[in-house]
């Protein structure tokens, strides 16, 4: 359904994503890995058509986005990284401006509005103001946002993040049933048991290329490594967490 | 060399202590609001702010080497010339001046001269001892005040003596006269900037917290009012401060400019006894204002800060469901489409609940209050109503008119939580450009609108009868519309959501534009509407300007368009060259 090729990007002549090809079909729900910096934030913004490529293209059922940005979108719903909301609206009239935004119907817009708001427990602030609102609280509004609309595509960045045990259960069942029910799901975090468990299909990142892709099993199978963690320190390499920790703990000491 | 290295490298040391630090944050967050940076639009750097203070006192000096120099000619071969009595109505206007400035500035602080969540989270946790941060407060707030005060003095300082001083021999009066004028200005200024800070404090210590958010807004318009209607009749009060010791119970004895001239008129040895009286008054005023600034300054610290975190940081006007059938009926009647639907809300709910949005607005508001109310005063003047209206009298709507659509037009250029603005980069892209020009104008438009069908309509058709009245409200309704259409000409943007370049070289383009606007819209309409009453013939004027108006707008809005119809939401600067892609594949 969303088809990315040779996707790059350049902050100012430095890379940040390079040659990025990947094909997310429906049903799938496509993890993307990545140590921090390496890139899944502005893959995510270039896949929403938030940021123009530098090179490459984005394919919406075979069709660039950027022909029809509008038509893609109505298809999308999207978590930005940061929960970055009007802090004077409420969160109540937040949604229903985006509700509005998309198209539906008032009559239906606010039943539905409330009806999420109280499922994911906003209904008693729903008339608070977004600034007096919790991290998490920001993070169910910017999912609801999201979900709004039913959209065939659903793009995650980090939407676990600020969410307490319950809701972040709520999402990962949601996003397992979103995937059956044939929606494409790009699904970016640093939760490694998650992507696990939700995830089919994974891309992981470093420096803004591609280490793997693929079916999660399939990787797993080819590393050989029985758990998702092992996979992932064997591919990136990052630093040595015992070694850091030792480096930390004597210069903190050193007077 | 080496000691002036030394030298500059003990400054380095010093600032970076945490005491000048922590004075140099607090002046951060007093200059730049206490949103700090997030609230992009705003905020202008130090030296564009210093600059654009010390204009009007220069502005106003050099208009004054015309008055004098031509004064000079005519006073030729006369000997017994007084120019200390010759420059006393320009030295109540510096006054006045000077008191304004520095009292806009403090009504624009208003809200950031206390510590905020944020340095509260970013400093309350730190092992530094609370007074050293309310000090350092204290100090950033006693450093800006000065800095302002002498700053926005400075040029009328040094040009109004020389120019004033030039007619006299001695170098020694221009010496004198320059010494008390600049410091019986600073001390205005520095009463004015008090006064705005005892009253804040005074309020945030007496009302409940929340109440104190919710009422700030009103108080800090009704005090730019005022000082904008001081300004505006410091040309009726030298003439009545020449009568003074002759009435007895003058209303000038209440006016604060009014005590530092005569203050100034004190220290010079020029003043009676009714003049002295007021200069006493001044120190008395001068004293207690600071005094009481720093009373209630301690005691609301200690209140709010400390409870600073459990406070809600509830922005102002009331959330909820209390106002929605407004929007109901909006929706009915105006607003049609689903895009202007949910703009008109985001538009609106964000100019009322963001207080430097609608505090600019109120300004522009009072402006067109005090330009109208001194028409009226004019219009009236002692006159009856005549059978056909003056052109003072036809002017007022307009005014109130011109001054509202322009403050509206001017805030939806100021971006509202710029980080935010993803979610209509998001939704919103293709060709609404025609959309959101809609959504602007029918915003505009109802500013202005309900207050001519209520006010205006009955007033005049009251007073001038049925045929005048509706003439009247027809061409009000013409030219308000296309004001409107004129200030949207190139709208590109949604309201609030466009990013601004920093600096804006256009912005004395635009004042200047502000101003021979006004006289065009109001004046010239008011007196042209005069005569067409008269003669009939004349009213095929009003026609032929509205179509050239009209076809033009709609002219220079097509080949807009026709270049480029999406939304803006960065407002960059022309930029002079464009790469060519040449590597780019097709
Ligand atoms: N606006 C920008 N200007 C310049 N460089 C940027 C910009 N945004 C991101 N970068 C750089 O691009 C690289 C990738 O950033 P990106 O935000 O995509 O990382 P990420 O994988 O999402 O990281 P994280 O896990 O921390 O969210 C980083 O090196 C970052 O410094
Ligand atoms: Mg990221």
């Amino acid at each position: 359904m969303l088809q990315a090729i040779a996707l790059t990007k350049y902050y100012a002549s430095i890379p940040a994503v390079q040659n990025l090809t990947f094909d997310l079909k429906a049903g799938q729900i496509l993890g993307c890995l990545g140590p921090n910096g390496s890139g899944k934030s502005t893959t995510v913004k270039m896949i929403t058509g938030l940021l123009e490529p530098s090179r490459g293209r984005v394919l919406f059922r075979g069709e660039d986005i950027r022909r029809d940005l509008v038509g893609f979108r109505k298809n999308l719903g999207y978590v930005p990284e940061e929960p970055n909301l009007y802090p004077y609206l409420s969160g109540r009239e937040y949604l229903e401006m985006v509700g509005i935004l998309r198209g539906i119907p008032q009559s239906r817009l606010g039943k539905k509005v409330d009806s999420l708001l109280a499922l994911l427990s906003l209904h008693p602030s729903r008339h608070s103001a977004i600034a007096s609102y919790s991290k998490g609280m920001r993070q169910r509004v910017l999912l609801i946002a999201a979900l709004l609309d039913d959209p065939e595509v659903l793009i995650l960045d980090e939407p676990l993040s600020g969410l307490d045990v319950s809701s972040a259960m709520v999402l990962k069942n949601l996003i397992r049933a979103l995937g059956q029910q044939g929606k494409a799901i790009f699904y970016c975090s640093h939760v490694l048991e998650v992507v696990e468990r939700v995830c089919s299909h994974l891309l992981i990142l470093r420096q803004g290329t591609v280490l793997a892709s693929g079916p999660t099993g399939d990787i797993q199978k080819r590393i050989g490594h029985a758990s998702l963690e092992g996979t992932f320190h064997h591919l990136v390499e990052d630093v040595d967490p015992d070694k850091v920790t030792r480096e930390i703990l004597d210069i903190i000491r050193a007077a | 060399m080496i000691r002036r290295t030394s030298l500059v490298a003990k400054w380095e040391a010093h600032v970076r202590e945490p005491f000048p630090l922590l004075v140099r944050l607090s002046m951060n967050r007093i200059f730049h609001g206490t949103n700090g940076g997030e609230e992009e639009g705003l905020t202008i750097s130090m030296g564009l702010l210093l600059a654009l203070l010390a204009i009007p006192g220069g502005f106003v000096s050099i208009f004054l080497f015309d008055k004098y120099g031509s004064f000079l000619q005519w006073l030729r071969g006369q000997t017994n010339f007084d120019p200390l009595a010759a420059a006393l109505p320009d030295e109540y206007f510096f006054i006045v001046l000077s008191m304004v400035v520095t009292g806009g500035i403090a009504v624009w602080w208003w809200d950031s001269i206390f510590p905020d969540r944020r340095d509260f989270t970013n400093l309350a946790h730190l092992p530094i001892p609370a007074s050293r941060i309310f000090l350092a407060n204290s100090v950033a707030i006693l450093i800006l005040t000065y800095v302002c005060a002498i700053d926005v003095n400075a040029a009328s300082s040094i040009l109004f003596p020389v120019i004033v001083g030039a007619s006299q021999p001695k170098f020694s009066f221009m010496a004198q006269f320059a010494g008390v004028h600049a410091l019986v200005v600073v001390l205005a200024s520095i009463f004015s900037f008090f006064a705005v800070f005892a009253t804040a404090g005074l309020l945030m210590l007496l009302l409940p917290y929340p109440l104190f958010r919710r009422i700030s807004f009103y108080v800090r318009t009704l005090i730019a009012t005022v000082l904008l209607a001081t300004l505006s009749t410091s040309f009726a009060i030298p003439r009545m401060i020449r009568d003074l010791p002759r009435t007895s119970h003058s209303p000038l004895r209440f006016l604060p400019s009014a005590w530092f001239l005569g203050l100034c008129q004190l220290l010079r040895g020029r003043a009676d006894r009714a003049l002295a009286e007021l200069g006493h008054v001044a120190m008395v005023a001068l004293l207690s204002a600071c005094a009481v600034a720093a009373a209630a300054y301690t005691l609301a610290y200690r209140r709010c800060f400390v409870r600073l975190s459990e406070l809600a940081d509830t922005p102002p006007g009331n959330l909820g469901t209390r106002t929605s059938w407004i929007f109901h009926l909006l929706d009915r009647l105006i607003f049609r489409t689903p895009f202007q639907r949910a703009g008109y809300r985001f538009v609106l709910k964000t100019l009322f609940r963001n207080e430097a949005h609608a505090l600019a607005l109120g300004g522009f508001l009072s402006l067109g209050v005090v330009f109208a109310s001194q028409t009226l005063l004019s219009a009236l003047n002692g006159k009856g109503i005549s059978p056909l209206p003056t052109a003072n009298e036809l002017s007022i709507p307009l005014i109130l008119g011109y001054c509202l659509l322009l403050g509206v037009r001017f805030v939806f250029d100021f971006p509202a939580y710029l980080q935010a603005n993803w979610i209509f980069r998001f939704l919103l892209d293709g060709n609404i450009i025609y959309e959101s020009i809609a959504l602007a104008r029918r915003v505009m438009l109802c500013f202005v609108a309900p207050w001519i069908l209520l006010v205006a309509v009955p007033t005049y058709v009251y007073f001038w009868g049925w045929t005048i009245g509706f003439l009247h409200i027809g061409v009000l309704t013409l030219w308000l519309w296309l004001l409107t259409e004129v200030l949207l000409v190139d709208f590109h943007k949604l309201p609030f959501a466009c990013a601004y370049p920093s600096f804006q070289p256009s912005a004395v383009v635009a004042m200047i534009a502000f101003v021979l606007g006004y006289f065009a819209f109001t004046a010239m309409t008011a007196d042209l509407e005069a005569k067409a009453l008269v003669s009939p013939g004349v009213g095929g004027v009003f026609l032929v300007i509205s179509l050239g108006v009209w076809y033009t707008v709609y002219g220079i809005r097509r080949s807009v368009v026709g270049i480029d119809n999406h939304l803006m939401f960065e407002d960059a600067p022309a930029r002079h060259f464009e790469f060519l892609h040449l590597s780019d594949d097709g």
